[in-house]
């Protein structure tokens, strides 16, 4: 859509709309600060917005809230003095543990494994996910036949059970739930991507490309992809918080190292107490992973109905 | 014809991906320390446990491997389960049965919670209802179901004791007997009151557990497709002919929004089938939840394995039938696209 200024035109004395954009990329963001303008009308969202940005700040700053543990940070510094303390007692504000193990602390340093789950989980998955769905897309014919089969079949597992069974395998640490997660979420993006690809395929703007002879990689990366990827921000903000809910789930089973400050191991850690009335361990971890999962669903339905014109007002 | 024809080719597409399914769970027992621990007792002789290599192929490559795991597969050998000191195919129609008696209840509460709070989001929607409905079906989708169990034992076990632990009384149970191994269902069969008074009081604080997260599922599914058919045509017509409001809502808007719905009730039996690994080790729930986490702690390989090819099984036949089932209510429904 690119405006082609004659000598004709740029001679008239007519002046040119203020607000016409010049260009396709231009088109585009007007569009995302239009998207973004109705994301934050949204108060729901802006919620999910404060509370990720103040977990953020949490993961950052850890060191400064609470001393780092030597050697490993990710371990509670033990506190054997005081065991099972209730929330209040001074220097635990939020209790501790079987262990002496701050809860605080837990949770503080738990963002950071959290931050770096979800990160890395998600990142990964959807470059390995784009790139099949849309060689899929793409290529059409056998390729797309066989890969969408490969597909189907990982869907065919429960996420969290098949990531359960790979992280059993590898055995118990919090970097194999890491890897286990990325080996079972690719596959919702490669269908994704695959579908809007297919759609955006038969547009007349793509066709027009083609009609010009464009080659088809530059068809793909400039008019293909951009007007594929909305659904696939939305479900990637989605998993920001479920791979945490998953893993969290995962290390609470025991697929954790022990006394790891993750959020998961923390509840567990606390369930033995749960039964003699110390409440505030498994209690706050749990807040903690809620929170996390809240806001990033926050987020993603408030994207969603303002990505998808379809959901308006819903 | 075209429900027939949909039919044949999902149906014949099943086991090809259960065969990609053993694919998958095949490299995974590769993955382990030595392969023979899926099938040797912890008392088997060295030479048995050679003569079980042998019987299996463990020297020779790859897929002479796994021909001879699926073929044992088949023949229903699944291996020895460490943690249950049994062979896996003994004890799993036990587990099976308990899990999928808790996964029926915790549907039947999702199901009947989700479409009433949903239907009433949609029909008085932008309203308080509407808001609330919408919050529980994110807070829903954001609570860790392990975590929830735990909260619900505090008020309901130890402050009230109303509910107890486990899946049924021992001393009850073991003087009724079991057509169908549902405790539920045997108690009604044996018409024995205490014992099913017994099975429904454990069933239902780990039921209501499971069943929330797919609620929220339902509930947000439910309520934007009756927002859909509220505004149809037909509804107006129905309202125009003088039909109660309430009728309306029942006969006509409701039934329609009931058809997308039955699809992501599919999808949340995968939801079920997962959190019932959490909610079994809270409850104790004698399931294939608390199984494979006993396996996973004791590195019982052929247990894990036994479970994620069973789930799997169930998760797609479930998804086979929803889909079927969507395709004979919704004939609109562009098969296979």
């Amino acid at each position: 859509m690119t405006m082609i200024s004659t000598p004709a035109s740029s001679a008239s004395s007519e002046p040119r709309p203020a607000k016409v954009p010049s260009s396709a990329s231009s088109v585009r963001w007007a569009r995302r600060r239009e998207v973004i303008r109705e994301v934050f009308r949204n108060p729901l969202t802006v919620i999910g917005v404060v509370i990720i940005t103040l977990f953020l700040l949490m993961a950052i700053t850890a060191p400064l809230l609470t001393e780092a543990n030597q050697p490993d940070p990710y371990q509670s510094p033990r506190d054997w003095a005081n065991i099972d303390v209730a929330p209040g007692v001074e220097g635990h504000v939020l209790g501790t543990d079987s262990t002496g193990g701050d809860v605080l602390y837990g949770i503080i340093w738990g963002s950071r494994l959290s931050l770096q789950l979800s990160l890395t989980v998600v990142i990964s998955t959807l470059i390995v996910g784009t790139i099949i769905g849309s060689i899929a897309a793409m290529r059409g014919g056998r390729l797309d036949n066989f890969l969408m089969r490969i597909v189907d079949v990982f869907l065919a597992i429960p996420e969290l059970i098949f990531a359960l069974a790979i992280a059993a395998v590898l055995g118990p640490s919090f970097q194999n739930i890491i890897l286990a997660l990325a080996v079972v979420f690719w596959v919702k993006y490669a269908r994704i991507i695959r579908g809007e690809i297919i759609r955006v395929k038969q547009t007349d703007y793509v066709a027009a490309a083609k009609v010009v002879g464009a080659s088809s990689w530059s068809v793909y990366r400039k008019d293909v992809l951009p007007n594929a990827v909305t659904p696939l921000v939305v479900q990637a903000t989605l998993d920001m918080g479920n791979v945490v809910l998953i893993g969290a789930a995962l290390s609470y089973i025991g697929l954790a190292q022990a006394g790891l400050t993750e959020w998961g191991a923390m509840v567990s850690a606390g369930q033995s107490g749960i039964l003699a009335g110390q409440w505030w361990v498994s209690t706050f971890s749990g807040v903690a992973i809620l929170l996390w999962a809240l806001a990033f669903n926050l987020v993603g339905d408030g994207l969603r109905d303002a990505l998808d014109p379809k959901t308006e007002g819903r | 014809m075209q429900v027939r024809q949909y039919l044949i080719r999902r149906l014949a597409l099943l086991p090809l991906i259960m065969l990609g399914v053993s694919v998958i769970v095949f490299t995974l027992t590769r993955f382990t320390g030595s392969p023979v621990g899926i099938y040797a007792t912890p008392n088997m002789s060295p030479e048995e446990v050679a003569a079980l290599e042998q019987r299996y192929r463990l020297d020779e490559p790859i897929p002479v491997q796994y021909a001879y795991w699926l073929g044992g597969l088949l023949r229903g050998d699944l291996g020895w389960s460490g943690v249950s000191v049994a062979p896996v195919t003994d004890v799993m129609g036990l587990k099976l049965t308990a899990t999928l008696e808790l996964a029926l209840f915790a549907a039947l509460i999702a199901i009947i919670g989700g479409i009433a709070l949903g239907t009433i989001a949609g029909v008085r929607r932008n309203k308080a209802p509407d808001h609330a409905a919408r919050f529980f079906s994110i807070l829903g989708a954001s609570t860790p179901t392990f975590w929830f169990g735990l909260l619900l034992l505090i008020p309901f076990y130890l402050w009230l004791d109303w509910f107890p632990i486990g899946r049924s009384t021992p001393e009850i149970f073991d003087t009724i007997a079991h057509p169908t191994g549902l405790y539920t269902l045997d108690s009604v069969i044996s018409l024995n009151p205490t014992a099913m008074w017994d099975s429904i009081r454990h069933i239902i604080l780990p039921a209501v557990v499971l069943g929330f997260g797919s609620m929220a599922i339902i509930v947000r599914m439910m309520r934007s497709s009756m927002v859909e058919t509220m505004s149809e045509e037909y509804v107006d017509a129905a309202r125009a002919k003088g039909l109660p409001e309430k009728l309306v809502i029942k006969r006509h808007a409701r039934r329609n929004a009931l058809v997308p719905t039955a699809t992501v009730i599919g999808l949340s039996f995968g939801f079920l089938l997962q959190g019932a690994v959490a909610v079994e080790l809270i409850f104790r729930w004698p399931g294939l939840g608390q199984w494979v986490t006993s396996a996973i702690l004791s590195g019982d390989q052929a247990t894990i394995m036994a479970y994620v090819l069973i789930t799997s099984l169930i998760f797609i036949l479930v998804n086979l039938t929803v889909d079927i089932a969507y395709a004979y209510l919704d004939r609109r429904v562009v098969l296979g696209s």
